[in-house]
C-alpha cells in the first residue's frame, strides 16, 4: 500500500514538471487530439443528426434508430480501428472514419428520440395552424426537441475525446502518443499525457453542458427532470 | 421465517424468475468453466510445454527440473519475438518453468522491467546495452568491444550475459530505390545533399545517440523532420510516400526485395548490435548457473545472419507464427 | 529464396524450409481466407478464450463489489456520493495509462489488468444498482414491512428482485464496455483479442488486423445479445403485457 502511495505521489509530481518542461510537446500534441475528436464529431454530427431527426418527425424506422445506439456502444473502439487499418491504412482518414462511427449512433438515436417524442398536441396544433410539414418540423419539433439533441451530441463527443486517444495506434497523433511511448517520456510523461485527456474531456462536457442549458428553453428545463428521472430512464432502458 | 401462508405456495410468475435465474446463472458457470477448463495459452504461458514428439529427453538431459521458474521477456518487434521463443521452447525441453512475457517495449522500457525485477531476463542488443542502457558512446570497431563494454555494465548492476550471436542487427536508414537513384544517394552523408526531407521512425528513435541525435550530431545533418512511426509500419510509410527515408533494421526481410536502398553508415553511429541474453546474477545462479547459460549459448552460436533473415522472413513476410518457425528451427538442430 | 535445408561448415546452423508463402499474404492481400481458417485455431481461438476469461473476471468482481456497496449505500445515504465520485474518477482515467501505470505497481500480469478493469465497472454498476433500488415503489416496500418481513428478507425478496432490471442494464453495459476495454489490455501483454491488433501494428497484415477486429465486434455484440435476453428473462414484468 506505501509503494503504491509513494508511487502514485511520485508519479504527479514528477507529471507536472514534466508539463513544465515539455510544453510545446503537450501543446502539439493536445492540439492534435482535439483536432481528430472535433472533426469526428463534426462528421458525426452531420451525417447522423438529420438523419436522425427526419426519421423522428416522419415517425419511422424506429427498431434501426434506437438500436443503432447499442450497437454503437457495443463496437470496441480499439476492433473498429483495426479495421480502419485494414482498410484505409495508416493515418488521419481511419481515425475519423472510426471516430464517426462510435460517435453517430448515439447522436443519431437521441436524436431520433427527441423528435419523435415531441409533445403530440403541440405538433397537432402546429398543423391546425396550418403549417406545413418542414414548417412544423424546423419549427416546432427541432426546437422543443434541441435538448435532447444535444444531450446525444455532448455524450458522443465527450467518448470520442477520450477515445481518441487510442488514435496513436494508427498514425493518428494526439495524446495517445505520449501514452504508448513510456520508452521516451517516462511514467511522468504518461501521468501528465492523461491528466490532460482527463481535463479535456472534463472541459469539454463542462462546455457543452452550458451550452445544452443555454440552448434549453427555460420552461422545459424542470420538466425535463432532474438527476434523478435520467438516472432511472437510462438504469432501465431495455432495448 | 415468514408466515406459514408463503411457504410452500408458488406463486404466479415465479417459475419464470426461477427459470431466467437459473439460465443466468448456468451462462455463468459456463463461464467459469471455460475460464478454468481452459489450457493455459498465448504469450503469458507459466506451466512447463510438454516434450516434443520428436524427442524423449534423458533425466539426466533436464536441468531444469527442480529449480525455480524463470521470467523471459521480449521487446516489441518481430526479431525479438522469434529469439524469445527459441530461448523459452529449448529452456521447456529441457525441464525449465518458463514465464514468458512477449512484447514489454522498447530497450528503455524493458530494461526497466528487469532491473525492478518483473522479469528475470530477456535478449538485448550489445550496442543497445552499451549506449541507451549504460549511456556510455564511445564509437566503437569491433563487436567483442561493444560487447565488453555492455558486459562490464552489466555486471557491475548484478546481470550476467551470455555469449553474443555471430549475427548482429542494427538500425539504418533506407529509401525507396528510385529516390536514392534520382537524388545520387549511397551513404548517411548523401543526405545532406537535400534540401529537407521526413525521416519515419520508431519514436525513442528521435532522442538516441545511436538514432536521430547522433545524425545530427556526427553527420551534421538538420535538414531533416522526425516523423513518429509506430514501430512495423515503417515499410508501409516508405511505400505510401508518406516518409522519404525510414530507419529500418538490417535483418529485416522486406530489404531483401530490392526495393529499397540502405544507406551506409561509415562513421558507425548504429554501432554494432550482437544478441546476448542478459539475466539477473542472482536468478541464473538459482537456475544452475552455467548449465543455465549452455543451453543459450548454443542456440546463440547458431544464429547467423542467414539464419535470423530466414526466420524474420517467415514470420514477417510469411506470416507463420514466431513460436511455429522457432521450433522448426530448434528440430532442425536437435535442439528440441 | 530459401529451398531445401542450408548447411553450413562445421558449427553453422541447419535452416529449415519454412515453405513458401502463400501469395496472397505475402502481398498483403485484403483478407487472405486460406491462412485465416489455417490459423484460427491457434492464434485466433485462444485470444478468444483468454477474452472472454478476462471479461467474465472482471464483470463478475466488479459486480460483486458495486452491488456490495450499493445495497450499503441504499441504507447509509452517506457512502452514495463518496463512492460515486471515487468511481466516476476512475472511470474517467484513460484506459492505455491507467494499465501500464499499474504495470509499475504490480508487475505485468492478469492480476493488474484485473485491478484496471474491474475499476471501470464499478461505476456504472453502482450507479444502476442503487438507482434501481431507490425506484423500488413504496407500495411493495410498505407490504413486505406489512408481511412480517425482516430487513435482510426484504431486501433479497423484494427489493433486489425488483431492482433486477436495472442491476442487468448495468451488467450489460458494464460487459459491452469490458469487453473494448479488454483489447486494449493486450497492450501490457496479457492476451486477449487486443494482442493479435498490436502484432499486426509490426507486420502491417492487413488479414489480421481484418479478423482480430471482426472477432472483438462479434463477441461484443453476441455478448450484448445474449445479455439482453438474460434480462428479459429475468424481468418479464417490465415487459407491456396484453392481458
Amino acid at each position: 500500500m506505501s509503494a503504491f502511495l509513494i508511487a502514485t505521489s511520485d508519479s504527479f509530481a514528477h507529471a507536472f514538471t514534466f508539463f513544465g518542461n515539455n510544453t510545446h510537446l503537450m501543446w502539439e500534441k493536445t492540439l492534435a487530439h482535439l483536432k481528430i475528436a472535433f472533426a469526428s464529431c463534426g462528421v458525426a454530427f452531420i451525417l447522423a443528426v438529420p438523419l436522425g431527426v427526419w426519421l423522428g418527425h416522419l415517425h419511422k424506422g424506429s427498431f434501426f434508430a434506437i438500436n443503432v445506439s447499442n450497437i454503437g456502444r457495443a463496437l470496441p473502439s480499439l476492433a473498429v480501428i483495426s479495421i480502419g487499418i485494414a482498410i484505409f491504412g495508416i493515418g488521419f482518414t481511419n481515425v475519423l472514419v472510426a471516430l464517426v462511427i462510435l460517435a453517430g449512433p448515439v447522436m443519431l438515436t437521441n436524436a431520433y428520440v427527441a423528435v419523435d417524442q415531441v409533445d403530440r398536441n403541440a405538433v397537432q396544433a402546429a398543423y391546425a395552424m396550418g403549417m406545413k410539414p418542414w414548417q412544423v418540423l424546423l419549427r416546432v419539433e427541432v426546437p422543443l426537441a434541441l435538448p435532447l439533441i444535444f444531450a446525444g451530441i455532448r455524450t458522443a463527443t465527450v467518448y470520442v475525446v477520450a477515445t481518441a486517444t487510442l488514435a496513436t495506434f494508427a498514425g493518428g497523433g494526439g495524446l495517445g502518443d505520449i501514452i504508448v511511448n513510456e520508452a521516451s517520456y517516462g511514467v511522468a510523461g504518461v501521468v501528465a499525457a492523461s491528466l490532460t485527456i482527463t481535463a479535456l474531456a472534463f472541459a469539454t462536457d463542462a462546455v457543452l453542458a452550458l451550452i445544452q442549458r443555454f440552448v434549453t428553453p427555460v420552461p422545459m428545463r424542470a420538466r425535463l427532470g432532474g438527476r434523478r428521472t435520467q438516472q432511472v430512464r437510462a438504469a432501465t432502458e431495455t432495448i | 421465517m415468514g408466515p406459514a401462508g408463503q411457504r410452500g405456495r408458488s406463486r404466479p410468475g415465479t417459475h419464470r424468475l426461477r427459470f431466467g435465474a437459473v439460465a443466468l446463472i448456468a451462462l455463468i458457470a459456463a463461464l467459469f468453466v471455460a475460464a478454468c477448463g481452459s489450457s493455459n495459452s498465448g504469450s503469458s504461458s507459466s506451466t512447463p510445454s510438454p516434450s516434443s514428439a520428436t524427442s524423449t529427453p534423458a533425466a539426466s538431459s533436464q536441468p531444469g527440473k527442480g529449480k525455480p521458474s524463470v521470467t523471459l521477456g521480449t521487446k516489441d518487434f518481430t526479431e525479438e519475438f522469434i529469439l524469445g521463443q527459441l530461448y523459452k521452447q529449448a529452456l521447456q525441453h529441457a525441464g525449465y518453468t518458463v514465464n514468458y512475457k512477449e512484447n514489454i517495449g522498447a530497450t528503455e522500457v524493458i530494461d526497466k522491467a528487469l532491473t525492478s525485477g518483473k522479469i528475470n531476463a530477456y535478449p538485448e542488443y550489445t550496442g543497445e546495452s552499451a549506449v541507451t542502457v549504460a549511456g556510455v558512446n564511445k564509437t566503437v570497431k569491433s563487436p567483442q568491444e561493444e560487447y565488453n563494454i555492455a558486459k562490464a555494465f552489466y555486471a557491475k548492476r548484478g546481470e550476467t550475459m551470455s555469449q553474443m550471436t555471430p549475427f548482429f542487427d542494427v538500425d539504418a536508414i533506407a529509401v525507396k530505390k528510385a529516390f536514392a537513384q534520382k537524388n545520387g544517394l549511397k551513404t548517411l552523408s548523401d543526405l545532406k545533399k537535400l534540401k529537407s526531407f521526413t525521416l519515419g521512425a520508431r519514436p525513442e528513435f528521435a532522442n538516441r545517440e545511436q538514432g536521430a541525435a547522433g545524425m545530427k550530431k556526427d553527420y551534421g545533418l538538420n535538414n531533416f523532420t522526425f516523423k513518429s512511426l509506430a514501430l512495423g509500419i515503417q515499410y508501409q510509410a516508405l511505400d505510401s510516400g508518406k516518409v522519404d527515408s525510414a530507419d529500418v533494421f538490417t535483418t529485416d526481410p522486406q530489404l531483401a526485395s530490392g526495393k529499397y536502398t540502405v544507406l551506409k553508415d561509415p562513421k558507425n553511429i548504429f554501432g554494432f548490435q550482437n544478441i546476448a541474453l542478459v539475466i539477473n546474477t542472482k536468478k541464473l545462479q538459482a537456475l544452475g548457473g552455467d548449465q543455465f547459460m549452455a543451453i543459450i549459448n548454443k542456440i546463440n552460436s547458431l544464429l547467423t545472419t542467414p539464419a535470423v533473415i530466414s526466420m524474420n522472413k517467415a514470420v514477417a513476410i510469411d506470416k507463420q507464427s514466431a513460436a511455429a518457425v522457432a521450433k522448426s528451427f530448434l528440430q532442425a538442430n536437435h535442439l528440441i | 529464396m530459401i529451398g531445401s535445408a542450408t548447411t553450413f561448415a562445421a558449427g553453422g546452423p541447419v535452416i529449415p524450409n519454412f515453405g513458401k508463402g502463400d501469395p496472397c499474404v505475402v502481398r498483403n492481400g485484403q483478407f487472405c481466407a486460406h491462412w485465416f481458417f489455417q490459423n484460427f485455431s491457434s492464434r485466433f481461438l485462444p485470444r478468444v478464450v483468454e477474452h472472454i476469461e478476462l471479461t467474465a473476471i472482471a464483470v463478475s468482481v466488479g459486480t460483486v463489489i458495486a452491488v456490495t456497496a450499493a445495497i450499503v449505500a441504499y441504507r447509509h445515504r452517506w457512502l452514495e456520493t463518496p463512492f460515486s465520485l471515487f468511481s466516476a474518477f476512475l472511470y474517467t482515467i484513460p484506459s492505455l495509462a491507467f494499465f501500464e501505470i499499474m504495470v509499475q505497481i504490480t508487475g505485468i500480469n492478469r492480476f493488474t489488468a484485473e485491478i484496471a478493469l474491474v475499476s471501470y465497472t464499478l461505476l456504472i454498476l453502482f450507479r444502476n444498482t442503487l438507482t434501481g433500488l431507490q425506484g423500488v415503489p413504496r407500495p411493495s416496500i410498505e407490504a413486505a414491512n406489512a408481511m412480517g418481513l425482516t430487513d435482510r428478507q426484504r431486501l433479497f425478496r423484494v427489493e433486489l428482485p425488483l431492482a433486477l432490471p436495472a442491476i442487468m442494464a448495468g451488467i450489460r453495459i458494464a460487459t459491452v464496455t469490458i469487453i473494448s476495454l479488454t483489447t486494449v489490455a493486450a497492450f501490457i501483454g496479457v492476451g486477449g483479442l487486443g494482442e493479435p491488433i498490436f502484432n499486426a501494428i509490426q507486420t502491417g497484415f492487413k488479414t489480421q488486423f481484418l479478423a482480430a477486429g471482426i472477432l472483438a465486434i462479434l463477441l461484443a455484440l453476441i455478448a450484448d445479445l445474449l445479455l439482453v435476453i438474460a434480462q428479459r428473462a429475468l424481468s418479464p414484468w417490465t415487459r407491456a403485457r396484453r392481458t
